[in-house]
């Protein structure tokens, strides 16, 4: 009884000890445990296989992945922030600008703002074309001059009520269609995500007037492309007590856990510990600091159980995002299939 | 990144500089004396140019 609880926690828990972390690798391949069928099986992947949407509203997604294995998860991860492809401003034509930002460091600020534009209704721009065509680029035209205001009271020292135009926010940003995206696209749809977003201050006689280029990029390339602010997973936390804890421990032991985990119940005129919610905890691991309770109480996570979270910047719907994710892992798969099979014709 | 230098244009008007303290633009003709007209600041400063400067935003 004792040995099969210890291979199933081998094979199914990644253990936090107090000074390290252990069964942290798969182990269940096929042949390495006796009496395990370890063989892949699409039936049984099938079965066991199942995808839990948690919460989702416009910008954030939390769902779960139960049953695969780290390296897939780890794989929609990466593709979630390296490889999504998203809209981002890449040429900065810079006709006047004699702000106090200097020009290069006004085009890096104007790169990383996300631009709401759908990258799949684009295509990558071709190696070596410098112009771009409606197909592939979008333009829009930033031109702000700031002058003093006449009607500001004499001793004012508000710079709202001194100048005009002081700040330059992302609303200032004008769309230029080019070619026949003014049919394709309605007017308002292509903007950036945000129009507060400050990108320099003027003072008066100071102009900044300029036309930026975007184009479809991926992470990878540079992380202003990135169309996750951001997105990460966290095993299952699985909190187990191993002796009955009572009384005032067992108040001591709700403390120690994030709220929520363990709940303290009245059973019989005396306190009993419960865990309730192990999901919510954090590990902070403080259990391990009490000398009475560290023994009572076994952490682990279960390694097949993924809790992704993604945050979207705006330019994408999350489940979009993790949809896209999908299918450029799909892609690459097939490409790789595509290779296999070219080699094995020679 | 900038773009390609081009031939030099003919000289057409006298250049426009600004005076570094008061910031009004004077106009200074060759072997005329550089001082500025309302105040008595001597150091001025070219305009940023008219030519296009095309930038990465990397």
């Amino acid at each position: 009884m004792a040995a099969t609880q210890a291979v199933e926690e081998m094979r199914s828990r990644v253990v936090l000890g107090e000074f390290g972390v252990r069964n942290v690798h798969t182990t269940d391949f096929p042949g390495n445990y006796s009496g395990y069928d370890d063989a892949w099986d699409q039936e049984r992947f099938e079965k066991n296989f199942r995808v839990d949407v948690v919460h989702m509203d416009e910008n954030s997604l939390e769902f779960d992945m139960v049953g695969i294995d780290a390296s897939i998860a780890n794989a929609f991860r990466r593709i979630l922030l390296a490889e999504v492809p998203t809209m981002a401003v890449e040429k900065v034509l810079v006709y006047n600008n004699t702000s106090i930002v200097q020009d290069e460091i006004l085009a890096h600020r104007l790169g990383l703002i996300p631009i709401h534009a759908d990258p799949r209704l684009f295509e990558y721009r071709n190696q070596g074309d410098e112009e771009g065509t409606e197909i592939d680029t979008l333009q829009f035209r930033l031109q702000v001059r700031c002058t003093r205001n006449p009607h500001a009271a004499k001793d004012s020292s508000d710079p709202n009520e001194l100048y005009m135009n002081h700040k330059v926010y992302t609303r200032h940003m004008t769309w230029i269609p080019l070619g026949n995206q003014a049919d394709l696209f309605p007017e308002g749809t292509i903007r950036p995500v945000h129009d507060d977003i400050l990108i320099a201050q003027l003072r008066p006689g100071q102009e900044i007037d300029l036309l930026m280029h975007c184009v479809k990029g991926i992470g990878k390339d540079h992380a202003k492309f990135s169309p996750v602010a951001t997105a990460s997973y966290r095993l299952l936390p699985d909190i187990t007590l191993l002796e009955p804890v009572e009384g005032e421990a067992a108040e001591e032991l709700s403390r120690c856990f994030s709220p929520g985990v363990v709940e303290v119940q009245e059973v019989q005129g005396k306190k009993v510990a419960r865990v309730a919610n192990p999901r919510l905890d954090t590990f902070s691991r403080e259990i391990f600091r009490n000398e009475k309770l560290k023994k009572a109480v076994r952490l682990a996570r279960v390694r097949d159980h993924y809790i992704f979270s993604v945050e979207s910047t705006g330019v994408l719907p999350p489940d979009v995002l993790v949809s896209e994710a999908i299918k450029v892992l799909m892609g690459k798969c097939r490409r790789f299939l595509d290779e296999l099979d070219a080699v094995q014709m020679d | 990144m900038d773009t390609h230098k081009d031939v030099q244009p003919p000289k057409q008007e006298p250049i426009i500089y600004i005076c570094g303290e008061c910031h009004t633009e004077n106009q200074i003709k060759s072997r005329d004396p550089i001082r500025c007209r309302e105040c008595v600041y001597r150091i001025k400063y070219k305009k940023r140019t008219k030519r296009l400067v095309i930038f990465d935003a990397r």
